[in-house]
């Protein structure tokens, strides 16, 4: 048997029994995930503008993973106009320090890996580089503003005579308590991933500066601080458009009573 | 732009900023901005603090060399014939003579431009004219760059907590840093049983930073610790079970280890995070609800929890899935266009990442049980006593 279809089955028990319906919805939308990166790299692959199409993927992904498990509301539409907000930001932000680095493509550390291919493939792998970035923060960006979108919408419906001040200054705190800890998720799951990679300069007993200067390090650290950086800048955002669109809906709805 | 955006960006930024910002941040905002450009401006100066000789390019002349047109990828070879001023060492200031192949696409070359700062290696010194060929380039200022950038961010927004989380992920690379550096210097010891005691560390110390000295986080980090092996327990029965079948060691970087203990290890530490986040998340809110209404039942509670964790269950095993997937994207395409079979590039190169993701998602899921049923029995074990 195989050890993905093992494992995937046990997600999926686990997820359905303790998550119930929602479960069953939440491990299907990581199905769709999936698929979206899959044709995203296929298309990455044939078509020119490959940021754009990573883009349309982060919305898509966005899309999936707001509406469908959690439907249209105030605070999905809030956490969908945050999230596309904080990409053109980190994507302006992360281009610039892509072309500065000069971290695309393969380090020297990777050679063996890449021997044997033509390298001359006809990609700009700088582009690469940036949507590799992007699509590594994005799931963190939706979730963090997810949850601070609908504790504010709750806090709202408990006590609508709020001000708009204070509704966003709530909105800013209980970002700021999941920031550690979403940062942490971020952290680790890169870490983990690179542990070969700490071992291998120890190994090979690389210098500090070595080190610095390498593309595979670089490239890493760039990827770890942009989502850091994402996260933190999606919270006052969030609370922004939240606050908005909160309002908006409640003048709104007493324009309507009075009419 | 719509015009609620505009609306929005003028009651509340422009208001706000001046009206909320005391003196004290302001100063912040200034002296941090100041020593981001200190720092920049440093590493622009700083070719004396390395012993490779560097070189910045101060001239460049760019030729097409070659078109290439091959397996449905269009590609254009250049060579640059540069000039260079040395920085540093015994040459300092001369001048060096360097040339640079470079392709459009850059997989694995790279495209200079004047004013880069590069590594070279000196070769021929002729009469005032020295030659060599790059080595690499200097990447320090944009490493300063974006972790200056990142301080600056988390501690504009998130204050202390932003002030937290980077103390935390400095601690946890140093800390992992001993770890490893331990296991390296006992070649006996097993990267896993290292891995294990820095994870117990890395809980105790992320959650304490995170949540302080109380009840809920020492719930927490029993549950982290016990949701993390299980879920390794988990990966490790399913590996010996289906024999590692479907898994692609060989696609594994970096490696000089058995890979099997590294993979075992990385699944460990992974999902630390997420588990973490989500133990914390579960124990504060029990503890905030049953603060709120004392009278709530057992039951209720419990389905509170299980409401809770069932909505964040999702956008974790997400995180997790995004982070790692996302890293292969570039070896897929180099694979794809050399004209791999789709089906085999996939399970090549996922495989790991994967399995990692699955195993991680299956600690995360774990969580919530564990969590809640630990929470149930301290905040209920305290009630019988009292």
């Amino acid at each position: 048997m195989n050890i993905i279809m093992l494992l995937a089955a046990i997600l999926f028990v686990l997820m359905s029994s303790i998550g119930g319906k929602k479960g069953i919805t939440s491990f299907l939308a990581l199905f769709l995930n999936f698929g979206v990166i899959f044709f995203n790299i296929i298309l990455m692959k044939d078509l020119k503008s490959i940021i754009t199409i990573t883009l349309i993927a982060c919305l898509l992904i966005s899309l999936i993973n707001l509406f469908y498990i959690n439907r249209l509301n105030h605070k999905t539409l809030s956490t969908f106009i945050s999230v596309v907000i904080t990409l053109a930001i980190l994507i302006s932000f992360i281009f610039i320090i892509e072309h500065q680095a000069m971290i695309q493509g393969f380090g020297e550390e990777e050679e063996d890996e890449i021997s044997g291919f033509s390298l001359y493939v006809g990609i700009d792998f700088g582009k690469v580089a940036i949507c590799t970035i992007i699509m590594g923060t994005i799931g963190a960006i939706i979730d963090i503003s997810l949850s601070i979108a609908s504790s504010m919408n709750e806090l709202f419906v408990h006590s609508p005579l709020m001000s708009k001040k204070s509704l966003f200054q709530s909105g800013v705190k209980i970002g700021k308590d999941i920031l550690g800890t979403t940062t942490n998720t971020l952290y680790f799951a890169f870490i983990g991933g690179y542990l070969t990679l700490i071992i291998w300069f120890k190994k090979l007993s690389y210098s500090f500066g070595d080190i610095i200067n390498s593309k595979v390090f670089s490239s890493e650290v760039i990827s770890i601080l942009s989502g850091g950086i994402g996260v933190a800048i999606i919270i006052p955002i969030t609370a922004w458009i939240t606050t908005f669109i909160l309002f908006r809906n409640k003048s709104e709805s007493h324009s309507d009573l009075q009419s | 732009m719509p015009r609620f955006t505009v609306d929005l960006i003028r009651n509340h930024a422009m208001k706000r900023l001046w009206t909320r910002l005391s003196r004290k941040q302001i100063l912040f905002y200034i002296l941090g901005l100041l020593c981001l450009c200190l720092a920049i401006t440093f590493t622009s100066h700083d070719a004396f603090l390395y012993k490779k000789p560097l070189a910045e390019v101060i001239k460049i002349k760019t030729v097409k060399t070659k078109q290439i047109d091959a397996n449905h990828s269009k590609d254009a070879l250049f060579s640059q014939k540069i000039t260079a001023k040395m920085k540093n060492g015994k040459y300092k200031g001369q001048l060096i003579h360097l040339t640079n192949q470079y392709s459009q696409s850059g997989a694995y070359d790279q495209k200079y431009g004047e004013g880069n700062t590069l590594f070279v290696s000196i070769e021929s010194h002729g009469h005032h004219k020295l030659g060599g060929t790059i080595t690499g380039a200097k990447r320090d200022k944009p490493i300063v760059i974006i972790v200056g950038l990142f301080l600056f961010v988390l501690l504009a927004i998130g204050k202390r907590q932003g002030l937290y989380s980077i103390i935390s992920l400095f601690i946890n690379i140093v800390l992992l840093l001993v770890a490893l550096n331990l296991f390296l210097d006992f070649q006996q010891s097993s990267l896993l049983l290292v891995g294990m005691g820095a994870v117990v560390l890395f809980t105790v110390i992320s959650l304490l930073l995170v949540s302080g000295r109380q009840e809920k986080t020492y719930v927490a980090i029993i549950a982290t610790l016990i949701s993390t092996f299980v879920a390794l327990l988990i990966a490790y029965a399913a590996l010996k079970l289906t024999d590692s079948n479907g898994l692609h060691f060989e696609s594994m970087q970096f490696v000089l280890i058995p890979p099997q203990e590294v993979f075992m290890a990385q699944i460990l530490i992974g999902s630390l995070g997420a588990v973490m986040d989500l133990a914390i998340t579960l124990t504060s809110s029990v503890y905030e609800l049953y603060e709120k209404s004392e009278t709530l039942s057992r039951k209720a509670l419990m389905r509170s929890g299980r409401e809770i964790g069932g909505d964040v269950m999702g956008a974790m095993t997400n995180i997790l899935f995004f982070a790692y997937i996302s890293g292969t994207i570039p070896i897929i395409l180099l694979y794809l266009k050399n004209g791999y079979p789709l089906i085999d590039t996939f399970s090549l190169n996922l495989s790991l990442e994967l399995v990692r993701a699955l195993a991680g998602s299956i600690g995360i899921v774990l969580t919530i049980p564990i969590t809640l049923y630990l929470s149930m029995l301290f905040i209920f074990r305290k009630e019988k006593r009292t």
